[in-house]
């Protein structure tokens, strides 16, 4: 378990990544032919479990580490042609990968129970025994090295894995002596590393005595394929000393390894070769790279983005509002022709970066539809092999890049159609055949792009939807009239509708319409739209077309000439209640003391054109001698304090409704071009709420202000 | 069989449900037809070529926007997208008990609303004019129709244009 919240965030999400690619080289595997898998995807997997090995170790999570040690084993073994893939293993890998992806958050969190673990592990090592024979671990070639028991000690599970591939590679593995000043330590340790790495693996640094406290010494472990006069002389400009580590018994112990078939070739034969094999499957460098992390990218929060890009925003608007001014001053100043120029070029350039800026950070939100893809690919395959179908998931468009909070929402209503696909959709083999299929189900797996929206397709090519069947049952749960008429798309769409599913099953269609409501809720609240075809005893296709970016805010609800708007909170400084007596000034020029300024006060509804200050003249009017009763005295104008370039405003509305989270929906092209509206929101009963970008909003009213 | 005069009779009557689909193409290669919506808007007839067009629906409560564009009534939410509802009717502000919205497809998001729809009106090629020879600026487009369009055709003794999508999403 992590108990430090930083580091268990970091933990997460790295290993996160890892399983990832894991997962997919895992797929990848599978579905390519069994005898030839791909050794760059084995190569890669296995670095990539080695890299989880690694970061796991370094965090203190043993069971994971070993997990992943024995998984890297069995990837080892792929990795060198010493096991064979077949469809069994490689289902069985898959499963492992998903298994340890489990795994791996509630063994961070400490909440992995040591059944899971142990669930795992079974499950790995009946994966290695089917695959071979495996030479014990205890058979290491550590034990054959000349250390000291307390050196042997200091050497980790992964360093002996790494004396152990040696072994097998036919490498030697020489002791490397040094002392440095402690003052030079850092340049020459580098050095001597750097040296030593281009000419072999350096597996250990090992402490060692020195009497002189100015001096540090080390015992490096080397293995190499190059002879011991070779590593002198690498070693010589540092003041190496070179000694041979296999004690005599070496060369009977690497016989019995080779007679177990763990090892390459002897040493003594082959050793040129057999290194060279060895470096032909692993990168230049891949046991020093191995564990840094995968990707050079930087992980950011999503909050810190949303916060940069509202930052980013106001900044845009005072640069409109300083454009502005520049063309003022270039009405009034008396200024040459160059000065016009550089001054209108420089405002106009400053506005067209500000605009770039904030269409990047919106692009910064973006992510890919591979992860969803991958995962949802392979639920898919595991339920057809817990249904005892047998199905192939085409996947395209797995580069449709959209923003991350979208993607987070429809991977659940994606997992659940492909679920319905392959649990009622896909026919039986059996059923397959008698119909003139393949007895192997095929579902397609799409995405593309489509104007402001992705379109996310799921086609199977199954039993289809029985459209008389949906009728039967509309009519049956008093869905629609027995005689109503409705088109084929509105006969497919009542399976969206809840309850449909709950009144009894029904082959053709059961469970069609299990939580479909929910999927298609799910979808409309993105301002999206599911829509539904299907071909009876052939294929049934559900798009899912969202928009490719959103933005969500906490919005305050108000009223204003009989319409309901949302306000960013972000951009409400205070709310208050005014009564009469707080309004001063007349038509136009009206303003409220507030925190001992005088600010403006300007109606909503007059902001928006709808109309003049009705509110405010209704409660000025009742001020002073026209008071006509009790009731103007409780009169009480709500208001919201904003600010727009930099001034203070106070906004009068009819009403304050609420606080909540909302979805903004996109207003299209057209609607980018409305000033103070960045997009409109779905109300209860099929209301539209536009929501207000206040500053922009005032600053188009800015001769009241 | 005098095919083209008896498609058109056709196309005239055709009301809802529609006798084309949504979407499809435009000019049909082998008899040289172009596919036209025809709908009517305070009193005037528009056409538009179905290819643009996304589907038909009753018209939801339209919310106003701030400085509205030329043509723009309002937002209103369809399908679980914000339509930017367009109404090209003269006075702008028709009152018809139930309207309908015309869907247009592309990222302008734009609903045209209609007092009627009437069909999808299948026209032989020769019978679409265009609106000008050359240079057919918006503002020529417009002083003939109100609304860009390139072309036209005659129906009902009436000049029905057909409306220019591209141009009108600028507006």
């Amino acid at each position: 378990m992590i108990d430090d919240k930083a580091l268990l965030s970091d933990y997460l999400s790295e290993s996160e990544e890892l399983l990832e690619s894991l997962l997919a080289d895992l797929d990848s595997l599978a579905s390519t032919s069994a005898d030839s898998p791909d050794t760059n995807v084995v190569n890669r997997a296995f670095r990539t479990v080695h890299s989880l090995k690694g970061l796991s170790g370094m965090m203190g999570l043993v069971e994971v580490q070993m997990l992943a040690h024995d998984f890297e084993d069995i990837l080892d073994d792929l990795r060198l042609g010493q096991v064979s893939l077949n469809e069994r293993t490689s289902a069985a890998l898959q499963e492992a990968g998903a298994g340890l992806a489990a795994l791996v958050g509630g063994a961070a969190r400490g909440s992995a129970s040591d059944e899971d673990f142990e669930r795992l592990h079974q499950l790995l090592t009946s994966i290695g025994l089917q695959s071979r024979e495996r030479v014990k671990r205890e058979d290491s070639a550590l034990e054959l090295l000349n250390l000291s028991d307390r050196e042997r000690d200091l050497v980790t599970d992964y360093e002996e894995h790494r004396v152990n591939e040696n072994v097998r590679a036919g490498r030697s593995f020489y002791g490397i002596g040094v002392t440095f000043e402690i003052g030079k330590l850092d340049t020459q340790y580098r050095a001597l590393c750097a040296a030593l790495e281009a000419a072999g693996e350096l597996i250990t640094t090992l402490p060692a005595k020195t009497t002189e406290p100015s001096l540090v010494a080390f015992k490096l472990v080397f293995a190499t394929a190059l002879k011991e006069t070779d590593v002198k002389r690498i070693t010589g400009p540092f003041g190496g000393r070179v000694t041979r580590l296999e004690r005599s018994t070496w060369r009977k112990a690497g016989a019995a390894l080779r007679a177990a078939g763990r090892m390459m070739p002897g040493r003594n034969a082959n050793s040129r070769e057999a290194s060279g094999r060895l470096d032909a499957l692993l990168p230049p460098g891949f046991a020093q790279e191995s564990l840094q992390p995968l990707s050079p990218s930087v992980r950011v929060e999503m909050a810190q983005i949303d916060e940069l890009s509202g930052l980013a925003h106001e900044l845009s608007i005072g640069v409109e509002k300083l454009t502005a001014m520049a063309e003022e001053f270039l009405g009034a100043a008396n200024l040459g022709a160059r000065e016009r120029f550089d001054l209108r070029f420089s405002a106009r350039r400053m506005k067209r970066e500000f605009l770039e800026l904030e269409e990047r950070l919106v692009e910064l939100r973006m992510v890919s539809l591979a992860q969803t893809f991958t995962r949802a690919a392979r639920l898919a395959g595991r339920l057809a092999r817990e249904l005892g179908k047998s199905v192939s998931v085409e996947v395209s468009g797995r580069e449709t890049q959209l923003d991350k909070a979208i993607v987070d929402r429809i991977a659940d209503s994606i997992y659940h159609i492909l679920r319905n696909a392959v649990d009622h959709g896909l026919e039986p083999p059996e059923e397959r055949r008698i119909a003139g299929k393949k007895a192997r189900g095929k579902i397609k797996l799409e995405a593309a792009l489509e104007g402001t929206r992705a379109v996310i397709s799921i086609t199977d090519d199954g039993r289809g939807i029985d459209q008389a069947e949906v009728r039967r049952r509309a009519i049956e749960a008093g869905l629609i009239a027995q005689d109503e008429v409705l088109t084929e798309e509105e006969t497919l769409r009542m399976i969206l509708r809840p309850g449909f599913s709950t009144a009894g099953q029904v082959s053709a269609v059961s469970g069609r319409g299990v939580g479909l409501d929910a999927v298609e809720r799910t979808i409309y609240e993105l301002g999206g739209e599911l829509r539904i075809s299907s071909e009876k005893g052939s294929s049934t296709r559900f798009d899912l077309a969202v928009p490719t970016t959103l933005v969500m805010m906490s919005a305050f609800i108000v009223r204003a000439s009989g319409w309901r708007y949302a306000a960013n909170v972000a951009q409400i400084i205070e709310l208050l209640y005014l009564s009469h007596e707080d309004i001063l000034g007349r038509d136009g020029k009206r303003s409220i003391s507030w925190r001992g300024k005088t600010i403006p006060v300007i109606e909503l509804g007059f902001a928006l054109g709808l109309g003049g200050a009705r509110l405010l003249h209704t409660a000025s009017h009742h001020n002073g001698d026209e008071r006509k009763g009790p009731a103007t005295d409780t009169l009480k104008v709500p208001v919201l304090i904003t600010s727009a370039a930099d001034k203070h405003v106070a906004v009068a509305v009819e009403q304050f409704d609420e606080q909540r989270e909302i979805i903004v929906k996109s207003l299209g092209s057209i609607g980018r071009r409305l000033k103070g509206v960045v997009g409109a929101v779905d109300l209860e009963g099929g209301d539209v709420a536009l929501v207000l970008d206040m500053p922009s909003l005032l600053l188009l009213r800015s001769t009241r202000l | 069989m005098s095919k083209s005069k008896n498609d058109r009779n056709t196309a005239r009557r055709s009301v809802a449900p529609l006798p084309m689909e949504f979407g499809s193409a435009e000019v049909d290669e082998k008899n040289e037809l172009v596919s036209v919506l025809v709908f009517q808007i305070g009193g005037a007839a528009y056409s538009i070529g179905v290819e643009h067009t996304e589907g038909v629906v009753d018209c939801p409560r339209i919310t106003p926007v701030p400085n509205p564009p030329d043509g723009v009534s309002g937002i209103a939410s369809v399908r679980g997208r914000m339509t930017v509802v367009m109404n090209l009717g003269s006075n702008g502000s028709t009152e018809h008990p139930r309207q309908r919205l015309i869907l247009i497809k592309g990222d302008a998001q734009l609903g045209l609303l209609a007092d009627r729809v009437e069909g999808v009106r299948a026209l032989e090629r020769n019978k679409v004019r265009p609106v000008a020879h050359g240079k057919d600026s918006l503002t020529r487009q417009r002083a003939r129709f109100d609304w860009p369009a390139r072309s036209y055709f005659k129906g009902n003794g009436a000049r029905v244009p057909i409306l220019d999508i591209e141009r009108l999403s600028e507006t």
